[in-house]
């Protein structure tokens, strides 16, 4: 499972806790270290690291608390509130209206799976019976509009693009406007890959958002990346207005704690995540589940509320 | 008034304890560089061994020490120590009538195709001829996508400056097909029509996906080409060890050769997207001790670059 390797890490540093006679600063040091590594690992950003270790630590009193179990319990569940605080958003996820267009808009870095994620949600609302369909906004990349055509014709996906055509702008808002006058509900806008160091690539995003007006911005990114998230994840939601994120290729050995650095910075959920190339290597992501199962300790969850 | 003094150490001999807390600092530092953590972790702990009884002057701070120890280290994985002279070799193979081929390898997405594309440009401008392998037989539009490369670069270089012949040309089988045969037919319809160089590009593949691994081996190992480039994006974060480690395995494992072919250099793209968080750049030359042949810096066919080992170093040793 996604993550599964630093789930077990994180388990067994708090278990550390439970095998510790007496718990002072030293054993609490150490256990974090170890929790810190491991995200680290799994290219969690380095400063939310450090932010989850002060806070972790500001909880913790050791002059005036007594009672081994009861520092054991809020440190368990320190760490767990912070764990869930990378992953979980606390926004509730965005959800398509039967019988009305909804207009997705997908954006992200350069190769990070836009296009091929695009046709994995259209297949995905198509057999459940919504009225899906793609647009091909990416004028730019060579063989974009080919690629997103024999994905969508092989998955039976109504699809709009253009080979002469060479403003994404006009391309979007023509696809979008011919779409909703067929009566789709599912309407995904692809566009091109594009980075926050090249301002006219932002500029052209926010204008094919502007045009389409979009329902929901689905800010794509790829399990292996590390540190450079956060700083690009936070210019494009500064930009657009991105309400989810996808994570893609977690088929391989990456952790995806890099990519969860996009969910603090844009302050978006987590959707679905792909899983390999093909079109149903997709699956429903849900925050919550997610963690608990993560970290194989639902009993932990069930403190927090307390 | 006691905070002047620290970090200052007399004229003593160095320890490790008198350098952990600012090698534990230049350890996150790199880090948030985006070099690996067992490979920042290694590096400090190399440097440390390195330093350890090392006598100071009354007025060193252990930190510059450190930093220039970090440095030093930093400058010789980034350096070279074999030289790959692209040119010279294509040109060495040009005068023995035998195509200089060349394999594009990766994960997924990092951008095979299109830095493959960047240096047919850059190759062309040198007076060579290309012929492009599409063996990306499975990825929609691939195939598309190189015959666009293939217009646009003849359209930048028009048969009449080329002996009346287009300089770039697609040998492509369409989808679906074998990726080492058509590797294989490329080979010898280049040196069958005098092309000086082969540029082979292959379909993205993830490092544990064991059947896609072992094509990959084939092609290579059936082919022999003259280089094998490992393309790896510089956004990467810790998987880039992991990357580099399996396909040199997958590249032994399969090949049942006694001195297989492994990677003999790296391509590390999408430079111009990570500001200053550089560390991808030793992650992957520390893992493979192979030199970065090529940096992608942008979309278009300039935007190719030889690593700038002091402007890395500095970018990465930069508060
Ligand atoms: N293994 C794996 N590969 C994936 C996944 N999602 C996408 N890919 C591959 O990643 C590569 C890039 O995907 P694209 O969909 O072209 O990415 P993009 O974001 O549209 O790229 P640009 O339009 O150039 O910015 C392709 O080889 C895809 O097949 C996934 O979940 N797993
Ligand atoms: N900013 C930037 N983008 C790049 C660079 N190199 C490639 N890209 C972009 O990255 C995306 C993916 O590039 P491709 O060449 O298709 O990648 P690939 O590795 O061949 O992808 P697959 O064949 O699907 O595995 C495209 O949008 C490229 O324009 C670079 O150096 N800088
Ligand atoms: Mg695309
Ligand atoms: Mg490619």
């Amino acid at each position: 499972m996604v993550l599964a390797d630093l789930g077990r890490k994180i388990t067994s540093a708090l278990k550390s806790l439970s095998n510790a006679t007496i718990i002072d600063e030293d054993v609490l040091n150490s256990m974090l270290s170890e929790v810190c590594r491991a995200l680290l690992e799994a290219d969690v950003n380095i400063r939310l690291v450090k932010q989850l270790r002060e806070n972790v630590k500001s909880v913790i009193d050791f002059e005036e608390m007594a009672g081994g179990l009861n520092k054991r319990k809020m440190i368990q569940t320190a760490v767990f509130k912070e764990l869930v605080k990378l992953i979980d958003p606390g926004v509730k996820a965005w959800t398509p209206l039967k019988g009305k267009p909804n207009i997705i808009m997908f954006v992200g870095l350069q190769g990070s799976g836009k296009t091929t994620t695009c046709t994995k949600l259209a297949y995905h609302f198509q057999k459940k019976g919504w009225k899906s369909c793609l647009i091909c906004a990416d004028t730019f990349r060579a063989g974009a509009f080919d690629q997103l055509k024999q994905n969508a014709t092989k998955a039976r996906i109504p699809f709009y693009g253009s080979y002469t055509e060479v403003d994404p702008v006009l391309l979007a808002a023509d696809g979008v406007e011919k779409f909703k006058n067929e009566g789709f509900e599912i309407i995904i806008v692809d566009t091109s890959g594009r980075h926050k160091q090249e301002d006219s690539l932002f500029e052209e995003m926010l204008q094919v958002s502007n045009a389409v007006n979009p329902d929901n911005v689905v800010f794509v990114m790829d399990a292996s990346i590390g540190q450079a998230c956060e700083a690009q994840s936070r210019a494009f939601k500064e930009k657009v207005d991105v309400a989810s994120v996808i994570i893609t290729k977690l088929d391989g050995h990456a952790k995806g704690g890099g990519a969860l650095s996009a969910v603090a910075a844009t302050k978006s959920p987590v959707i679905f995540i792909g899983t390999g190339e093909h079109i149903d290597d997709f699956e429903q992501f849900k925050t919550k589940p997610f963690v608990s199962k993560l970290l194989g300790m639902g009993d932990i969850e069930g403190l927090i509320d307390k | 008034v006691f905070n002047m003094f620290r970090g200052l150490v007399g004229s003593k001999s160095l320890t490790k304890e008198d350098m952990a807390p600012a090698m534990n600092k230049m350890q996150d530092h790199l880090i948030a560089k985006n070099v690996a953590r067992d490979i920042a972790e290694k590096l400090c702990d190399s440097v440390s061994t390195k330093l350890e009884g090392k006598v100071m002057g009354t007025l060193s701070r252990v930190t510059s020490v450190i930093r220039e120890g970090i440095e030093e280290s930093l400058v010789q994985i980034l350096s070279p120590r074999r030289r790959i002279d692209i040119l010279r070799d294509a040109m060495e193979a040009r005068s023995r009538g035998k195509p200089y081929s060349m394999v594009f390898c990766g994960v997924n997405g990092v951008g095979k195709s299109t830095n493959l594309a960047k240096i047919c440009f850059w190759l062309v401008e040198n007076g060579f001829s290309v012929l492009i392998a599409a063996c990306d037989t499975f990825r929609a539009g691939a195939v598309e996508q190189l015959r666009t490369h293939t217009s646009h670069l003849n359209a930048l270089h028009p048969a009449e400056k080329h002996d009346g012949r287009s300089p770039v040309q697609l040998y492509e089988k369409g989808y679906g097909k074998d990726a080492a045969g058509i590797a294989m037919e490329a080979i010898k319809y280049a040196r069958d029509c005098h092309f000086d160089v082969v540029l082979i590009d292959t379909a993205g593949r993830m490092q544990d996906n064991e059947p896609l691994m072992r094509a990959l081996s084939k092609l290579i190992k059936i082919n022999q080409p003259e280089l094998v480039l490992f393309v790896g994006e510089a956004l990467v974060g810790n998987e880039a060890v992991d990357q580099l480690t399996k396909f040199n395995r997958a590249l032994a494992d399969h090949s049942d050769m006694d001195q297989p072919r492994l990677i003999d250099g790296i391509v590390l793209t999408k430079f111009d997207t990570i500001d200053d968080k550089v560390g991808a750049a030793i992650s992957m030359t520390y893992t493979t001790g192979q030199p970065i042949v090529f940096v992608g810096t942008g979309q278009t066919y300039r935007d190719l670059r030889k690593l700038n080992v002091k402007a890395v170093v500095k970018a990465l040793l930069k508060a």
